[in-house]
């Protein structure tokens, strides 16, 4: 970096002290579970729309994302259009209403809870808890690796100390302070990464000459498209992929729909529904929230792209070349050549922000499905802060030594792997569960059960970017696909959800009628 | 090609972003003070 490290180790002191001050106010108005849990079910629409855009929105999105559009082009903005239209109005409108009634109504106080208490099934508490407590802690893993990755050359704090700091700073407000503080805390943050996007956008336009000459570069650069992306079906960085080449499947499937449509189903966001008094105030979020994330991915992918007509310009090379390769470090690289130092320094903060703001959203998540849908389920300690609390710690514990173990590369990965799984496990029971008026236990519980093992054997046997790391068809097949291309390219949540959600509507036509008859016999 | 964009798929994409994203806050202020009955349905 090119800002002395002493500037950037004060002003992260002063961020993380601001952070800790606001976790403290967080804590001090804790003064029961429900508080600790959904945040007294009272808080304001504009903290629930930045902590649920700053939840969503982790330094994968930014980085790790953006780096794709840098290498891919523009055709990621289909990405912001799922994440408005379907995570924020969607969400919001359809889901967010419904799950906030239903929550305050039924006294849920997590998402495996509200399942629990919608299909009047203790069994499907246990398994979406589950779910989470061991899926969760990789996607919580890769947050700590980018989080660690960025901290080590930035404050020159080695991998190892920068992994714990971080992991056990953000730990300390979300155990004192609960829901809460972690809200209060997105909320700080997601106004730090707002302005930091913004800025950037505003400073890349300048830097490649506004947007028509911008793109219009960007468009002329078409031949220089590397024969290897050309032959898997890249057209230019302003044009989409062709139809049915891997390189489309990769960015429709994986990116686009794995991700615009996972956010709908994961528990730490659907908890943030049931922190709202009322409708009026999702409502008033949503007016928020949209504009949030078209500056959060939209800014990111447009600025990724736009970054190969700056570097061509005054390297002569692509992006992804100056970068050496590494995807994961064209923004990082972008930001230092092309931005003032203050920027840079603003664009630490921004980073810093979105890690820390999904990892406390995470460890809650976490804490509070171990403590209150796994172990203590149905017993009172289940509502004693100090259980949940004991829960964080546990999480933040195992999903750092995940950290130590896994390899850097699983960054991106693991965040599309934890959306897909949520959507397929997840998304047909709730969406049933929350509108139908009788919603079939037995439909949940299969739905549920299928989506997840589909899922997983689409990851560990067919879709290649899993299959290949994993090694467990390899292991047991002797090759690393069942099957070859394009099924390789396709990712599990276009098999898995459709399975998922199939199962969910056969089996609540027909099983929804009976335990209605049930119901209304007792 | 307009702005320089010369795929209309793209630019499609922006105009939806962009359209979803105004949706966002004239849904916001059309609703903003309705559905204010506390823990009601």
């Amino acid at each position: 970096m090119a800002v002395n490290p002493m500037t950037m180790t004060i002003l992260a002191l002063v961020y993380i002290a601001i952070t800790m001050v606001i976790g403290y106010i967080g804590y001090k108005k804790t003064k029961c579970s429900e508080d600790y849990l959904v945040a007294g079910r009272d808080s304001h629409p504009v903290v629930i729309a930045l902590s649920y855009g700053a939840t969503f929105i982790s330094t994968s999105a930014i980085i790790g994302f953006g780096g794709q559009a840098a290498n891919l082009g523009m055709s990621l903005i289909w990405l912001t259009v799922l994440n408005i239209g379907v995570g924020i109005l969607l969400a919001f409108v359809l889901f967010g209403k419904r799950t906030r009634e239903i929550g305050h109504r039924l006294s849920a106080v997590t998402f495996p809870d509200l399942m629990c208490k919608l299909y009047k099934s203790p069994v499907l508490q246990y398994i979406a808890g589950f779910i989470i407590v061991v899926s969760m802690p990789l996607y919580t893993a890769a947050i700590l690796i980018g989080g660690a990755r960025f901290i080590e050359p930035t404050l020159g704090i080695d991998y190892t100390t920068s992994l714990i700091l971080f992991a056990v700073i953000t730990a300390v407000y979300v155990v004192f302070g609960g829901l809460i503080a972690v809200m209060y805390t997105d909320a700080f943050q997601g106004t730090i990464m707002l302005v930091g996007m913004t800025v950037l956008l505003g400073l890349t336009l300048i830097a490649v000459g506004g947007v028509t000459a911008g793109c219009e570069a960007l468009t002329n650069m078409a031949g220089l498209v590397p024969k290897a992306l050309a032959d898997q079906g890249m057209t230019g960085w302003t044009s989409m992929p062709a139809l049915g080449s891997p390189i489309w499947f990769t960015v429709i499937t994986t990116l686009v729909l794995g991700v615009g449509i996972g956010v709908l189903a994961q528990p730490q966001l659907v908890v943030r529904f049931m922190t709202a008094k009322d409708d009026k105030t999702l409502n008033r979020a949503i007016l928020v929230g949209g504009p949030f994330i078209l500056m959060m991915t939209g800014v990111a992918f447009t600025v990724g792209a736009l970054s190969n007509v700056y570097f061509y310009n005054t390297t002569g090379k692509l992006a992804i070349d100056a970068a050496g390769g590494n995807v994961d470090t064209i923004i990082p690289l972008f930001i230092n050549s092309a931005m003032p130092d203050l920027f840079v320094v603003i664009f630490m903060l921004t980073l810093l922000a979105a890690a820390m703001s999904t990892l406390s959203a995470l460890y809650h998540a976490m804490g509070t499905a171990l403590v209150c849908d796994l172990w203590g389920r149905g017993r009172e300690c289940a509502l004693s802060m100090k259980a949940h609390q004991f829960g964080i710690v546990i999480m933040m514990v195992l999903s750092t030594i995940l950290a130590f173990l896994l390899p850097i590369s699983i960054i991106a990965r693991a965040t599309a792997m934890f959306m897909g799984l949520c959507a397929c496990a997840f998304l047909p029971s709730f969406a049933i569960g929350v509108y139908a008026k009788n919603p079939s236990t037995k439909a949940a519980l299969y739905s549920m059960v299928s989506g997840a093992v589909v899922w997983f054997a689409w990851t560990a046997f067919f879709h290649a970017a899993e299959a290949k790391p994993l090694g467990i068809c390899q292991a047991i097949f002797g090759k690393v696909t069942l099957l070859g291309a394009p099924w390789t390219a396709v990712d599990p949540i276009v098999i898995a959800l459709p399975i998922s959600m199939i199962v969910m509507i056969a089996l609540q036509l027909q099983y929804g009628k009976e335990q209605s008859a049930e119901a209304a016999a007792a | 090609m307009i702005l320089g964009i010369p795929d209309p798929q793209i630019l499609l994409g922006y105009g939806l972003a962009i359209g979803f994203t105004l949706a966002c806050i004239v849904y916001g202020l059309l609703n903003w003070n309705k559905g204010g009955n506390g823990n009601g349905s």
